[in-house]
């Protein structure tokens, strides 16, 4: 209620922070790294012996990996009334890099945590999302979206020169020729948002293979991101540091490691639309996509397993012959399946396809970002100088894209959070960068969260009462030139045999709920016609 | 010769102990009255009236100074040792007074208990000191240079402290760090006594534990005096500030002058005692005595009981729940005397239920009807806040009204704020529902404006207002309805959750009214 008319204007959430911190806390930050299930995946690459099998299964259609592209193809099949699936998953639960955890405090995403409201030409993204209730209706064949579901105001703000400005392009302290670039880089997007190929499609889309296959727009990507803006112009500093952290954020490539295609395609495929909200919202939930994770596992009714991993696919007389470990039971469990669909990536079927014969030059193709996520959680919420604390967080020039507040969709706003905070290793070779993370301890990266954050936030580690990190060796597929429009790409979709089908986001070369959902749904399709 | 000499030093030395002596009885002095005006300062600020509250406390205080002195006539034995001890315990009891007044102010009903128990307990030990001094002192001097002296530096302490209490102290201390302070000047003289006078040797040991303790203790006050209530704060406010805490979801502090009590919280205005009969009448009375027969209301915010004080005006009132996330704030209103007076008592009504959990989480739950619902909340003027506003909070609330319910928002200034007013009321209509804004003038919030919704138009004023209103009556009613030119009707957006309009708006109107 009210306001005084002469209101003393103090600002308490300055000294609520100076209060706290100065009580000096000494209590130990706890946390760990959850779920290195990369173990048996490492057992598997380096080709170590496993078990004989112990138990034969025998099966209509086996899917191989529960991420959403699993998930996807198995609720599609079920639409289609398929009988006789089965699935397994190496890790504890499905969901793969849309998992979450939850504690007292909030539900945080693991990894991926927001969906663009998708176009309406994706129609079956469109059914899945009414299915669901994440759109509540239609009007004149425009969708309305639960409100509880769009992300709330405010969505985003940058740490630049000392303070908080609304919105992720940079504002403060540009130069007008800082400015004329990127509204020219602006109108250029805009207009490659509603450009059409000579073919009549959109120059880009998402699902991206419905983008036009004019050669006008696919030869970008051949050339990387910063070529082309070398090309056209764009030396503005705070522009290309924007596109280079929107590259980062989106696909864990740098300028150089991601194609111009997939650079554009990134500010010109989306043309969402809803009576509610406007073109360029978002979808998001304390628990990030697991929340259309859960959605698709509690549709699925086919028997799942979780804790086996698949590490050797043979193409017999009889079927196609799955050996899988159960790191548990330390046993391998033999699954015999008419149909097998492998959605996992490729850096794995390279090791699951040995005994294939099969010509796959993919392997050499698909590169991986490394990322790290860490859940903060803090009781006390993170304000600052500038505007309010948003769902998206980033700050100006650090390696790290900053944080989300994982209680932004909550209605509910206590003065305790989580904060995902995510660290994508884009420079020098992925390689190294897996091995350097994976030697590194708890302690390590509690250290290095806090640095990060309190860059932003001085004196945040007072207020910070655990600190979980998960690390992913092999985050995100990189769009780098000449990966989504090369040969490779497309062949490594194609089936084995009519038996061995694949679906993975790393087949579409950019890494989003998006692919790996019409992925898992055009492989059902392959499996359902052939 | 070798005689004499001894001789000599020995009287030195005595003389060296007298003026000691001497000197504390200075400082007790001091620290004697400061305790008083502490205690009388206290009892003004937290319970009003500062003529009453002074020459009572000082009166007590005086009275048990006497009782004081009548009981150091049935002290005996080491009167050395006997002063250290009262030293000691004036200095734990002077010293810890303020802050546990200030502590308990929360938790006891009846303030003025505790308040008048340390005001006799530190006036007895106070008046225990002079008398027992006097006696150790009096071996040395003649009786007529004893009362001169001890009174010379009595009465030049009381007026050492009866200056720097209102020119240094309360300014620059404040009343907490002030009896803190002093506390430990008192210890400090018990301890040089206790390290100077050898006589001490026998029990030095023994009476260091306390003594250090006691420093211990009062350091620690110290420390703690920030969180009991900040320095800073003391001076953002106009008023006295009796009463501060920081809960899990705000800042709550009480002010309070010879007029009035005021509440804020996190720094705003909640309400003005001298006139939020305006404000509570004017946001119950025109929806509420509209509706006929039995009625279950809700209160949404609004937990000081204020407004539920209005609703039980209402004899067929059947229930009031009240939903207030902040249980700290619904407890003060239903356990300390003073805000028991203000709400006559509403939150402890055996009609009504408080409910300490989120409004927008427990109006999607709760499956009840309701007849009248009140929206009490703080100014939109956070996006957690703007949340309470929105579309889909007023979609949810058609859930829990009954079919000819009504609901009443209150909605900032339409003066100051008139695209923020106006954008409640559109977003009330946007979520389905007819509305009827009206204003009203509350002299510490300046012109006031609320919306009344429901689902069809149904709202017709009446005659039967409950007896004993000071400000609604029919008049009032018609002339609400009136906006003039500067506060009529604007067009705005509607505030959901994914715009947050409504803050934005109220952010540019505030602004120039906060900086
Ligand atoms: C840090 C990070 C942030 C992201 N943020 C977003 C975002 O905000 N929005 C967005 O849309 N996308 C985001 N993504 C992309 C995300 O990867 C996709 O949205 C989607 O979850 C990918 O699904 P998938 O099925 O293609 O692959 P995966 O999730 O990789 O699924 C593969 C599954 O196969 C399992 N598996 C692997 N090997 C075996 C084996 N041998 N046997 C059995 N099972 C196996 C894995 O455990 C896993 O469950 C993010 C990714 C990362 C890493």
């Amino acid at each position: 209620m009210k306001q005084v008319l002469a209101l003393v204007g103090v600002s308490f959430a300055g000294r609520y922070l100076a209060g706290c911190a100065d009580v000096g806390r000494d209590r130990p930050i706890q946390g760990g790294i959850v779920g290195s299930g990369s173990s048996i995946g490492h057992m598997i690459r380096d080709g170590k012996a496993f078990p004989p099998p112990s138990q034969e299964v025998r099966t209509g259609i086996l899917i191989i990996g529960g991420g959403i592209s699993g998930l996807s193809a198995a609720r599609w099949l079920q639409k289609k009334g398929a009988e006789n699936v089965i699935m397994v998953e190496m890790g504890d639960e499905t969901g793969g890099n849309s998992i979450f955890g939850q504690n007292k405090v909030s539900a945080y995403p693991w990894a991926a945590h927001y969906l663009p409201i998708p176009d309406v030409a994706n129609t079956t993204l469109i059914e899945f999302l009414t299915e669901i209730g994440v759109i509540t209706g239609f009007t004149d064949g425009v969708p309305a979206y639960n409100e509880y579901h769009l992300c709330h105001d405010p969505e985003e703000r940058l740490y630049i020169d000392g303070y908080w400005q609304e919105g992720l392009i940079p504002k403060f302290g540009i130069t007008r020729e800082d400015e004329a670039q990127i509204a020219r880089f602006m109108k250029q997007a805009e207009d490659h948002r509603s450009a059409k190929g000579n073919d009549g499609k959109f120059a880009f889309c998402i699902p991206l293979d419905a983008s036009s296959a004019d050669e006008e727009y696919r030869k970008l990507d051949r050339i990387s991101f910063r070529q082309f803006l070398n090309d056209n112009g764009y030396t503005s500093k705070p522009l290309l540091w924007y596109l280079e952290y929107c590259c980062k954020d989106d696909y864990g490539s740098g300028l150089d490691s991601t194609s111009a295609w997939a650079g554009m395609h990134y500010f010109a495929s989306r043309r969402g639309k809803a009576t509610n909200a406007s073109s360029s919202a978002v979808l998001t939930w304390p628990e990030g996509n697991g929340y259309l994770m859960s959605a698709l596992r509690k549709h699925n009714t086919y028997p799942v397993r979780t804790g086996l991993a698949a590490f050797s696919v043979a193409n017999t007389d009889t079927g196609v012959s799955v050996d899988c470990y159960d790191g548990g039971k330390k046993s391998t469990v033999r699954i015999v399946a008419d149909k097998v669909l492998l959605c996992t990536p490729q850096h794995v079927n390279k090791y699951l396809l040995k005994q294939v014969n099969a010509e796959r030059s993919i392997y050499d193709k698909v590169h991986y970002a490394p990322w790290v996520v860490a859940n903060v959680t803090c009781d006390g919420v993170p304000e600052g100088k500038g505007t309010a604390l948003c769902w998206d967080n980033v700050v100006y020039g650090r390696q790290s894209v900053g944080y989300v507040f994982a209680n932004h969709q909550n209605l509910v706003r206590k003065n305790e959070g989580v904060l995902t905070w995510y660290l994508p290793f884009t420079e020098g070779s992925p390689k190294d960068a897996r091995k350097a993370i994976y030697n590194k301890t708890i302690e390590d990266w509690k250290k290095l969260v806090l640095e990060d954050l309190a860059y932003a936030h001085p004196g945040i580690e007072a207020f910070v009462t655990r600190i979980d990190v998960k690390v992913w060796g092999h985050g995100m597929i990189q769009p780098v030139p000449g990966y989504v429009w090369g040969a490779d790409r497309t062949e490594a979709m194609r089936a084995i045999d009519g038996r061995i089908f694949f679906a993975h986001s790393d087949l579409s070369g950019i890494s989003i709920f998006e692919e790996a959902f019409s992925q898992g749904i055009r492989a059902a399709e392959e499996m359902l016609a052939g | 010769m070798v005689k004499g000499a001894d001789e000599q030093t020995q009287m030195q030395e005595k003389k060296q102990g007298q003026g000691l002596l001497l000197f504390s009885v200075f400082v007790i002095a001091t620290c004697g009255l400061i305790y008083e005006l502490v205690a009388g300062t206290m009892a003004s600020y937290l319970l009003g009236d500062s003529v009453t509250q002074f020459s009572t406390v000082i009166g007590v205080y005086l009275f048990s100074m006497g009782i004081g002195s009548w009981l150091s006539g049935q002290v005996e034995g080491d009167l050395l040792k006997w002063f250290i001890r009262i030293e000691i315990l004036v200095g734990l009891v002077g010293g810890c007074s303020a802050p546990s007044m200030f502590l308990l102010f929360e938790h006891v009903t009846y303030f003025r208990i505790v308040l008048y128990s340390f005001v006799v307990l530190t006036g007895i030990l106070v008046g225990l000191e002079i008398p027992i001094l006097m006696r150790i002192l009096k071996s040395g001097i003649e009786f007529k240079d004893l009362v001169a002296r001890v009174f010379t530096f009595d009465y030049i302490g009381a007026l050492l402290a009866s200056l720097i209490f209102p020119l240094l102290l309360v300014p620059y201390l404040g009343l907490i760090r002030t009896s803190l302070v002093f506390g430990i000047f008192n210890i400090a003289v018990a301890a040089y006594l206790l390290y100077y006078f050898e006589e001490t040797m026998r029990y030095r040991r023994r009476l260091l534990v306390p003594v250090l303790l006691s420093v211990v203790a009062l350091l620690a006050g110290f420390v703690y005096a920030e969180r009991i209530m900040s320095y800073s704060e003391t001076l953002a406010f106009q008023d006295k500030v009796i009463y501060s805490k920081s809960t899990h979801y705000q800042r709550m502090v009480l002010t309070r002058n010879n007029r009035e009590l005021k509440l804020f919280l996190n720094g705003n205005l909640q309400f003005s005692s001298l006139d939020e009969y305006r404000y509570h009448e004017a946001l119950v009375h025109p929806g509420l005595h509209a509706l006929k027969g039995s009625k279950k209301v809700l209160v949404l915010g609004g937990g000081d009981g204020l407004a539920v004080r209005e609703v039980l005006r209402y004899p067929d009132v059947a229930s009031v729940t009240l939903v207030d996330l902040d249980p700290a704030m619904t407890q003060l209103f239903r356990s300390n005397e003073m805000l028991l007076q203000l709400n006559k008592r509403s939150l402890l009504s055996p009609k009504v239920r408080v409910v300490n959990d989120d409004a927008f989480n427990w109006v999607r739950q709760d499956t009840t009807r309701f007849d009248f619902i009140i929206i009490d909340f703080p100014d939109p003027s956070n996006y957690s806040l703007g949340k309470l506003y929105s579309s889909k909070f007023y979609e949810e609330l058609r859930h829990v009204l009954s079919d000819s319910g009504i609901i009443v928002v209150q909605a900032t200034s339409p003066l100051i704020a008139r695209k923020s007013f106006w954008c409640v009321g559109h977003t009330m209509q946007a979520a389905g529902f007819v509305t009827v804004p009206y204003h009203i003038y509350v002299p510490s919030f300046g012109e006031w404006g609320y919306i009344m919704a429901m689902r069809n138009y149904g709202w017709h004023p009446g005659a039967d207002l409950p007896t004993g209103l000071k400000f609604i009556d029919r008049n009032v009613m018609k002339s609400m309805l009136l906006f003039p030119p500067d506060m009529s009707e604007v067009t705005t957006e509607v505030n959901k959750l994914n715009n947050q309009a409504l803050v934005n708006y109220f952010e540019d109107e505030w602004a120039p009214y906060v900086h």
